[in-house]
């Protein structure tokens, strides 16, 4: 089915919300990122994948406190629904069963 | 916060604008967040750096407005909801609605009409497929230390050095404006005008031949090419090539067959003999062969590719120079004009046919636009009046989710629903008026048909677009403007007395306009008057001009004055005080002195018969030899002689002859009221005559002229007897003056009743308003006359204001435009200029007060009771 498959950047986006519980919204989700992973995600690039993820329904939404140095507006907190936990619970299995399969000798590096 | 946390504004404002309003929020308070941030930790000038990189990398589909997909469902029911409502609206308020659809029509009439003639004038020479390399040469007449007379003629002499000496010009093409009068084919005499034109005319101008060979057809002497109507005319079969015609006992033998000239050609023509016959007569080689016989002939040139006008200038330039050593009686400078210049023109003299003047369309632009725009005004103002009434409409619709652009699209619309409506009125005035206004004058007549077309009823439905989106714009944003919540309160207020402002001053230009076309078709009307009772100093009471067309002169004045109603008779070269002059330096013979004398060729009956004052000497005596002239008042003192009697038997070279002063005629108004009376005589002559002057004396004018007919018939039977008053005559000079008088007239009641229109809407409106408190007003005891001078007041002080402007504006334009080279110009005192402004006011005034009248009279309890 289309619009199930989940993207490397939207999976790293799915787990940096998990990660960050109950404080994930944009500015959070941008340094998670860039703390981990060392990517330097523009806001623009990171909305485009919450709006993805939003789409096939595996993160929610909804508005949070507002503060002075946003210029009172209001934050937007995102949550990973079940619907994208079982996505990334899908792709892990998919990877763990991919990595079981490479034989051993082959990822020695040589 | 300081300023420097602040992120730059512009670009805030530019994400805001491209940002889908549902993500603004959330995306603009992260930037600005993270912008914070940063300026804390990088300082704020690379903060602001990054924040500018963060909105351009903004610019992606999951970010930007989706407003077409969005909107474009919902559109057609919108639209049918708008002219639903537009269609209600008119319903509802039938006067308001009637009073913008016909001030609209009959602005848009006048526009139409405009559309169509500019259309037509802009279209003239356009079938030429070399027409962007063709030029003609006009002659600039350098003469006497005055202004050079521009003329559109060229010596055929000047076309004949161009074409042999000039290579780097491609074609020259001569055309002698002379192939006028009778035709004969097996006796039968047809009369046609046409032109004789050198070889290379078919191959520059774009006039297909329907048969003969284009390329030779005008190369041999005495050829002639007719077009196809003419063929059908003379010989009822379109294929006549190898047919003799014969002219003036020449034979000419038919060598093409022309497909009939367009409409929007500036060369008429029916036939064209080769210019080759001229070389073959000794009077034609002469003719062509003299660089200042340059009043008929007309030279146009082709340039190859890439050669410019100013290029063919310069050697135009050096053989004006060449020719001018050598002396000639004037000198002439040649001046190039491109094709596509000379329909519609400046002015120049001799033009091979009628050409519009540029002026005349330029005004008839201007004064269309102001006619539109005044009416467009109306609608303005109308809509922005009732807008309070649908200000709760807009609330309403704002309220339920209508954003700005819609609202406005919306009373865009309604407006263009009103000059749609207003279109189909407007083209039935449209036909209406066409007839009338092609009778405007002789420049209309003569060279548009206004003939509709497929490209010009759409040029008619964009105007009506663009009118309803002018009109409408204006009242579309002054809604858009209303905040719902003020509005749905019931506490709206537009702006109170300011927009109130701007309908006055609408108002105010719409009475100054009035005003002032209608001062100046009381200007122009006294003007024409005091030009038709001109006093010219000698009689044209009862005085029949009959054209002689070529008759014998002697026997037709005999024959004509045999009738015995006519009581004089005389033979002229032309008839004065129509416009046309003739002139030649006259010289004192053994002196130096010479000067500009106009001059009329006249038999010796003409004198007594138009009753003209001999101061000295005597008529002239036919026993003696033609070389008599007779000369006015200024001829006298001009020329430099002290008193009447010393010029009588003085000797002048003029015209090319030695003439003898035999009388002094009192000064008399030879020209126009734009002339000046300059030195002029009366030459005898006894061959030359074209007009045989009748003074009658009749009781039944019928009867006259018929038995003056037959008598023209005893003498002529091909042509038909042409006589016209003297006063007609004149009248007919005046055309101009006449046309002008009409054009005002015609915009000066579209315009008054355009603004009485506007000015009964308003006036209706404010009574209407203001019901509630003129009723209150009455039940405290003010009585009618203490409310129509409240009700009215404002609008005297516009009506006031609007004549202090108008009167001197038109005052000017009168001086400037309608009579500005008028030597004879009548007073223009008060009462000429006011009674323009005081018709306009007074009117206005009745509108306003048969309103308020209204409005007062109301029985109170009816309008108390409302609540």
């Amino acid at each position: 089915m289309k619009g199930t498959y989940l993207g490397e950047f939207q999976e790293i986006v799915l787990l940096t919300i998990l990660v960050l519980d109950e404080n994930a919204y944009g500015i959070t989700i941008q340094d998670e990122i860039a703390k981990r992973t060392g990517r330097e995600v523009s806001r623009g690039a990171l909305h485009t994948a919450l709006t993805r993820l939003n789409e096939k329904g595996f993160i929610s939404s909804e508005y949070g406190g507002a503060t002075a140095e946003r210029g009172g507006r209001r934050k937007r907190y995102y949550q990973v629904t079940n619907l994208g936990k079982n996505a990334l619970q899908e792709a892990k299995s998919v990877r763990d069963d991919l990595w079981n399969s490479v034989p051993k000798v082959t990822l020695q590096r040589s | 916060m300081n300023n420097s946390s602040q992120p730059p504004k512009f670009w805030t404002r530019l994400f805001q604008w491209l940002c889908n309003d549902t993500f603004y929020e959330e995306l603009q308070g992260d930037l600005e967040e993270r912008y914070v941030m940063n300026a804390q930790e990088k300082g704020s000038r690379k903060a602001k750096c990054i924040y500018k990189k963060e909105v351009i990398k903004m610019i992606r589909p999951s970010v930007l407005k989706k407003t077409r997909t969005r909107t474009r469902l919902n559109n057609i029911a919108m639209f049918r909801n708008y002219s639903i409502v537009a269609f209600r609206t008119l319903l509802k308020n039938k006067l308001f609605s009637t009073i913008n659809i016909v001030g609209l029509a009959i602005s848009m009439a006048v526009a139409l009409i405009t559309i169509a003639f500019v259309t037509e004038i802009n279209n003239y020479d356009t079938f030429h497929e070399k027409g962007d390399r063709i030029y003609r040469v006009n002659n600039d007449r350098l003469y006497d230390n005055r202004d050079p007379g521009h003329y559109a003629t060229s010596s055929i002499l000047a076309g004949q050095r161009l074409r042999d000496e000039f290579p780097g010009i491609e074609k020259v093409v001569s055309v002698y404006n002379s192939l006028n009068g009778d035709i004969i084919s097996d006796g039968q005499t047809h009369s046609v005008r046409g032109y004789f034109v050198s070889a290379e005319f078919l191959e520059v101008f774009t006039f297909p031949l329907l048969y003969g060979n284009p390329e030779t057809a005008l190369d041999e002497p005495h050829s002639i090419v007719i077009t196809e109507t003419t063929a059908m005319r003379i010989f009822n079969r379109k294929d006549v090539v190898g047919e003799i015609l014969e002219r003036n006992h020449e034979s000419f033998q038919i060598t093409g067959v022309l497909k009939d000239i367009p409409n929007n050609s500036h060369l008429k023509f029916q036939a064209l003999g080769s210019l080759a016959t001229y070389q073959t007569s000794e009077r034609g080689r002469r003719s062509i062969s003299d660089w200042t016989n340059m009043w008929s002939s007309y030279v146009y040139l082709l340039l190859p590719e890439g050669t410019t006008s100013e290029t063919a200038q310069v050697w135009l330039d050096q053989l004006s120079v060449d020719e001018n050593n050598k002396g000639p009686r004037f000198n002439i400078e040649m001046k190039m004009e491109s094709l596509a210049s000379i329909f519609p023109g400046d002015g120049k003299y001799n033009q091979i046919n009628t050409v519009m003047p540029k002026e005349n369309v330029r005004s008839m632009i201007i004064l269309t636009l102001i006619v539109v725009f005044s009416a467009c005004f109306n609608y303005a103002n109308l809509s922005m009046a009732r807008s309070l009434k649908r200000a709760k409409e807009v609330g309403v619709r704002k309220v339920v989710g209508a954003r700005k652009g819609q609202i406005f699209t919306q009373f865009i619309a309604e407006a263009i629903l009103i000059s749609i409506l207003s279109l189909g009125i407007a083209y039935l005035l449209f036909r209406l008026i066409r007839p009338e206004f092609l009778e405007l004058n002789f420049y209309i007549s003569r060279t548009v048909a206004l003939d509709l077309t497929t490209n010009i009823y759409l040029q008619f439905f964009t105007f009506a677009v663009a009118i309803g989106i002018l009109s409408g714009m204006v009242p579309a944003f002054l809604m858009t403007q209303f905040k719902p919540v003020s509005i749905l309160k019931g506490a709206v207020n537009l702006g109170g007395n300011r927009k109130f402002g701007i309908r006055k001053i609408l108002i105010g230009i719409q009475f100054t306009l009035s005003m002032g076309f209608a001062i100046l078709v009381t200007l122009a009307y006294k003007q024409y008057n005091f030009a038709l009772n001109f006093d010219l100093g000698y009689t044209t009471e009862n005085i029949l001009n009959v054209a002689l067309q070529d008759n014998d002169p002697k026997l037709m004045k005999n024959a004509l004055e045999s009738v015995p109603e006519v009581l004089g008779a005389s033979l002229s070269s032309m008839i004065p005080s129509t416009g046309s002059l003739n002139s030649d330096i006259a010289s004192r013979l053994n002196h130096g002195d010479s000067i500009n004398t106009y001059s009329i060729m006249v038999d010796e009956n003409y004198l007594d018969n138009m009753s003209h004052k001999l101061l000295a000497g005597e008529n002239f005596n036919t026993d003696l030899v033609n070389d008599q002239m007779i000369v006015n008042e200024q001829f006298v003192e001009k020329m430099g002689y002290s008193s009447n009697d010393e010029v009588l038997g003085e000797r002048i070279f003029y015209y090319n002859d030695t003439f003898r002063i035999v009388g002094v005629v009192k000064d008399f108004h030879y020209g126009t009221v734009y002339n000046e009376i300059e030195p002029f005589s009366f030459v005898q002559r006894t061959n030359n005559f074209n007009n045989v002057n009748l003074r009658v004396a009749s009781n039944d004018m019928v009867a006259t002229m018929s038995k003056l007919s037959e008598a023209w018939e005893r003498i002529d039977t091909d042509h038909e007897f042409n006589a016209t008053f003297f006063s007609e005559s004149i009248e007919r000079t005046y055309n101009t003056l006449s046309s002008s008088m009409k054009t005002y007239g015609m915009l000066a009641i579209v315009a008054i009743s355009i603004s009485m229109l506007g000015l009964l809407g308003m006036a209706a409106y404010a009574a209407e308003a203001r019901t509630k408190e003129l009723t209150i007003r009455k039940v405290l005891g003010a009585t009618v006359y203490n409310l129509l001078i409240l009700l009215s007041k404002n609008f005297f002080v516009i009506i006031v204001i609007a004549a202090g402007v108008a009167i001197p504006l038109s005052m000017q334009l009168f001086k400037t435009k309608v009579v500005q080279d008028v030597e004879y110009g009548i007073e223009v005192g008060f009462w000429e200029l006011a009674s323009g402004a005081l018709l306009v006011s007074f009117i206005a005034l009745i509108t306003i007060g048969t309103q308020a009248r209204k409005a007062a009279k109301a029985n109170p309890a009816n309008s108390l009771r409302n609540d």
